[in-house]
C-alpha cells in the first residue's frame, strides 16, 4: 500500500463514502418483500456501478487503479450485504449507511492485505506465463 | 500510415487528457516512474509521450527520441518538451510501423502504453526490431489482474474504457514474453495491476 498520509486517509475516506452511498442506494430500492438472492445480485451490481461512477471524481485526487479497484469492490460488498439485509428485515437508513461504511472500510483493508502479499519484484521463470 | 481509428481516439482525448489522467495518479506513481526512468542511458526511445506528463520524471540532460500516435497529444506536450533540461525529439509515429532503422536504440521506455496499443504483441515485436541485441525494455504499465474478484471487475471496466482510451485487462507481462523479450524482473507496485517490467532483447 501507499503509505503517504494523504493517500492512506484518502483511500479510507473514499471507501467509507462509497460503501455508505452504495448501502443507502440499496436501502432506497430494496424492500422486505424481495427475494433475498435477487436483492443480493441487484444490490451488488448497483453498488459496483456506483463505485465505478464515484471513482471518476475520486480519481482526480487519489489516483487510478489504486482507487478504482477498492471502491468497486467496496460498492459491491456493501450492496450485497445491505441488499440482502433489507430483503430479510427492516433496516433504518442510518443503520444501512453505517453497515455500508463498515463494508467499505473492510474492503479497502482486504485490498491492502492482498496487496501486501502480491506486491514486490520477482523474476518470472521461462515458460511460467 | 498510422492506425486512423486509434489516432482519432487519442486526438479526441488530447484536450482533456491531463484531467482524465488525473493529478492523483501522477502524484501516486511519480516516485516509481522516477526510479524507473533514472536508468535512462545511451540512445533512448520513449513511447508514448502523450501530453508529456512523464517528462517531469525524466532525469535531466538526456537525449531522448519520443513517439506518439496522436499529433494533438504532441501539440499539447510542446511546452513540457521545451521546458525539459535535455533534448526530446518527438515524432508522430505508430508503434506498429516504426520508421527507425533496426538495432538503433540501447533502451526503450514505455509508460501506460501497452494498455492502449491495438495489437500489443506486434507492437512489442516492432520495438524488438529497433532495440539493439542485449538492449533493455523498461515499462511502467497497468495490467489485468489474475486474482478474483479483480479480474472480472477489470474486464467489466475494459468494456467501457477501451472506447475512450485504455483497456484494463491486458496481460502485458505475457505479451512481452510472447514478443520474444527475455523478462528480467516484474515489480508489482499495486496488486498485480500496476507494474514495472524489465526485459532484454536476447542477443
Amino acid at each position: 500500500m501507499d503509505n503517504r498520509l494523504f493517500f492512506v486517509l484518502g483511500d479510507l475516506l473514499a471507501n467509507l463514502a462509497v460503501g455508505a452511498a452504495a448501502a443507502w442506494l440499496s436501502w432506497l430500492i430494496i424492500d422486505t418483500g424481495w427475494n433475498m438472492w435477487l436483492a443480493m445480485v441487484v444490490a451488488m451490481c448497483l453498488g459496483m456501478f456506483l463505485g465505478l461512477l464515484l471513482f471518476l471524481p475520486l480519481s482526480l485526487a487519489l489516483g487510478a487503479m489504486e482507487v478504482m479497484i477498492p471502491v468497486m469492490l467496496g460498492g459491491m460488498v456493501s450492496g450485497m450485504v445491505v441488499g440482502m439485509w433489507c430483503a430479510m428485515a427492516i433496516l433504518t437508513p442510518a443503520m444501512a449507511v453505517f453497515v455500508g461504511a463498515v463494508c467499505g472500510l473492510a474492503s479497502i483493508n482486504l485490498v491492502w492485505v492482498i496487496n501486501n502479499h502480491v506486491r514486490g519484484s520477482y523474476t518470472p521463470k521461462v515458460g511460467s506465463q | 500510415m498510422p492506425d486512423n481509428q486509434t489516432q482519432q481516439k487519442w486526438d479526441k482525448a488530447a484536450k482533456n487528457f491531463d484531467l482524465m489522467a488525473g493529478r492523483g495518479a501522477e502524484t501516486r506513481w511519480r516516485p516509481f516512474k522516477e526510479a524507473l526512468f533514472a536508468h535512462m542511458e545511451g540512445k533512448v526511445l520513449f513511447l508514448a509521450l502523450g501530453t508529456g506528463l512523464d517528462i517531469s520524471t525524466f532525469p535531466t540532460g538526456k537525449n531522448i527520441s519520443a513517439i506518439d500516435i496522436s499529433p494533438r497529444m504532441l501539440q499539447q506536450a510542446e511546452p513540457r518538451i521545451a521546458a525539459y533540461d535535455g533534448t526530446i525529439e518527438a515524432q508522430v509515429m505508430d508503434v506498429h510501423e516504426l520508421s527507425f532503422e533496426d538495432n538503433q536504440f540501447d533502451q526503450i521506455y514505455t509508460s501506460c502504453t501497452f494498455c492502449s496499443v491495438p495489437n500489443p504483441v506486434e507492437g512489442l515485436k516492432s520495438l524488438r526490431r529497433v532495440l539493439k541485441p542485449g538492449g533493455e525494455l523498461r515499462m511502467f504499465e497497468h495490467t489485468g489482474s489474475k486474482y478474483y474478484p479483480f479480474k472480472p471487475m477489470m474486464s467489466l471496466m475494459t468494456r467501457i474504457t477501451e472506447k475512450m482510451g485504455p483497456a484494463m485487462n491486458r496481460d502485458t507481462v505475457a505479451n512481452v514474453t510472447a514478443a520474444g523479450f527475455e523478462l528480467v524482473e516484474v515489480n508489482n507496485l499495486f496488486l498485480d495491476v500496476v507494474v514495472t517490467i524489465s526485459a532484454i532483447n536476447p542477443e
